[in-house]
């Protein structure tokens, strides 16, 4: 393993780090080695990083520049340490002043619980803040959903940082955040690996829980805790074949069964949770031969074989997801008006027997419809997007809101299947949904409109989407990208269509305004068995 | 320049391309564009994995179902799907 333990910064004799500073930019220093350094303000761990590989080039030494993650918090002051990670050694520590330096430097989240940086920058509130008492939740948490899954039949156990921590110190790791969980398939096709984990999916979800998931192989399974609160656990799938253990999220080496099963056991925070048969090689695997030497700034960089085997079979169901989970993991205040749009559509339109709003977003226009008295159905792939608009409409039953993702087939043949079964005529809307995606998601809407629309009572598909870009930044706003209209006309036919409507319209009277295209698609009831 | 490009510009300058391709430089260029297009259709083939393992799971979770509730039924669309391939 000489990749690993070249990977692995501290283990020179020159890894000597000298001249370091801390101001308002970040933290400056100077080693000829790379070296991995932890920062402390007012004597709790902020963030880790690696000093070359985070870092550039300044003067004869380096700059860590702060992250955006922590920047808006870098106001007032703190008494800063910097230290290495490795031997513990002091190497800065003073008071620094940042901004007005009024105050102390407070990094905390919305509900005041102070908060660190993870390997990847991210802000998370890590075990390093919590009393054991507190992290008690998170190991009963871990037991139920190891019972859950030995009830299905699969035999999971502590994996990656949880690992990590147990078999090592016996402690959960400061710095981490979350647990992990693994299991090994007894199956060794990709097929049927993937079909096993949809079945624990359905298990778990008829067990009451909510599922998310990361792959085709990998979810999470939210927990509920005594106090209300929601805690992810996730789950990796892994699996044998040809000699090597496959595991998600990055684990590809050679491997044998008799190092997984039967499973041992570890002590994590006094508790005894499963474990594989021989650990050091399951750490081994994550993490290199240096997996004993703590590094909190380590990032996983597996072979491009290994990326490219598990993104082909397993990946692909979360494309262009990452920036839509951020936006809505915010709390969004009140509720958007209905759009221009649905007054449109409901000017055209009569009394319905369905509409449905394809990524609904906030859930307004789905809301708004259900209002004028149509039973309305909002889909959205991350249900926190339509959270308010489902808690405003507790006592109204004519909405409904359901979390689909169109990358992922069998909830768009399911919800296809369920509204194609309604009585009555079918409206379809999709307001900036087919310029927010590519086209492999657009197809699996075109495929659903189909199902949902051929019927003998008929229907129509109404989009709104971008199609010139103006200087009025409504493209950022509506985080979309311009279309040809052409182009999404020749996608329609191509799935058995007709566009019996199509008009361009400026999104506002200011100049420079940009501008969407309004199409109104059809489907006769003969263009269903023709076409894909 | 993707390969078919190649080939039609090789066609009109009179085999210029492919007299480059014939160099040691060029059959390194060409082999190394070949091994892009094959890893991006290795990757097409892994992808299929996962919307076959798709489609099992819905078959078996649905349609055995209501083979079991509507016999008659599925005999018909069943001959129907037979003559239709």
């Amino acid at each position: 393993m000489s990749t690993a333990v070249r990977r692995l910064p501290g283990l020179g004799p020159r890894d000597r780090v000298s001249g370091v500073r801390v101001d308002g930019d970040g933290v400056r220093a100077r080693a000829r080695q790379e070296a991995v350094l932890d920062v402390f303000f007012d004597g709790r761990r902020i963030l880790s990083f690696w000093l070359h590989r985070d870092g550039v080039r300044d003067g004869d030494g380096w700059l860590f520049a702060w992250p955006k993650t922590l920047r808006e918090f870098l106001e007032g002051t703190a008494d800063v340490r910097v230290v290495v990670t490795r031997t513990g050694e002091e190497v800065f520590h003073g008071e620094v002043s940042f901004g007005s330096g009024r105050g102390r430097v407070a990094v905390v989240n919305q509900n005041g619980q102070p908060i660190s940086l993870d390997k990847y920058l991210r802000r998370v509130v890590a075990f390093d803040t919590r009393t054991r008492e507190e992290l008690e939740p998170m190991l009963d948490a871990i037991d139920e959903v190891v019972a859950a899954l030995r009830e299905v039949g699969i035999e999971a156990f502590l994996a990656y940082g949880t690992l990590l921590g147990a078999h090592r110190e016996g402690k959960v790791i400061g710095n981490d955040s979350d647990a992990d969980l693994g299991y090994v398939s007894r199956l060794s096709h990709p097929v049927d690996v993937i079909r096993e984990s949809f079945r624990i999916q359905r298990a778990l979800v008829a067990h009451g829980y909510r599922i998310t998931r990361y792959s085709a192989l990998a979810f999470k399974v939210d927990v509920e805790e005594a106090d209300g609160t929601i805690r992810g656990l996730d789950v990796f799938g892994g699996f044998l074949m040809d000699g090597y253990l496959h595991l998600m999220g990055e684990i590809r080496e050679r491997f044998e069964e008799s190092w997984i099963y039967p499973l041992g056991s570890t002590t994590l925070e006094g508790r005894t949770f499963p474990a594989p048969a021989d650990p050091d090689r399951m750490l081994a695997a994550a993490y290199g031969a240096s997996w004993r030497v703590p590094d909190p700034a380590f990032h996983f960089e597996p072979p491009a074989t290994t990326v490219r085997r598990l993104n082909g079979w397993f990946r692909g169901l979360r494309v262009g997801r990452a920036r839509w989970d951020r936006i809505y993991s915010r709390v969004l205040q009140g509720m958007p008006g209905p759009s221009p749009f649905i007054e449109w559509v409901a000017d055209m339109e009569g009394a319905l027997g369905t509409f449905v709003d394809v990524g609904c977003g906030r859930g307004a226009d789905a809301l708004h419809m259900s209002e004028r008295g149509e039973p309305a159905l909002g889909l959205d792939f991350q249900p926190r997007a339509f959270a308010t608009a489902q808690e405003l409409s507790v006592d109204n039953h004519l909405v409904t809101y359901w979390p689909m993702n169109l990358l992922e087939i069998r909830q768009v043949l399911a919800v296809g299947a369920i509204v194609a079964h309604r009585p009555g005529r079918t409206v379809v809307t999709a307001r900036h949904l087919v310029d927010a995606t590519k086209k492999p998601a657009r197809d699996r809407l075109w495929r659903m409109c189909r199902m949902m629309l051929s019927g003998e009572a008929g229907g129509r598909l109404y989009l709104e989407f971008l199609v010139k870009d103006g200087s009025d930044g409504y493209a950022g706003e509506q985080r979309v990208r311009r279309r040809k209209a052409a182009k999404i006309v020749a996608e329609v036919e191509q799935w058995g269509a007709q566009v019996v409507h199509r008009e361009t319209i400026p999104v506002s009277d200011k100049p420079g305004a940009s501008k969407v295209c309004r199409l109104i698609v059809e489907w006769r009831p003969a263009d269903a068995t023709e076409g894909r | 320049m993707p390969p078919k490009d190649a080939e039609k510009a090789g066609k009109k300058d009179g085999g210029m391309v492919e007299r480059l391709r014939s160099t040691r430089a060029g059959e390194a260029l060409d082999l190394r564009r070949r091994v892009r297009r094959l890893e991006a259709e290795v990757q097409e083939c892994r992808a299929l994995n996962i919307r076959l393992a798709e489609l099992t799971d819905i078959v078996t979770e649905l349609l055995l179902p209501v083979a079991a509730r509507d016999e008659d039924k599925l005999a018909e669309l069943l001959e129907k799907y037979r003559q239709s391939v």
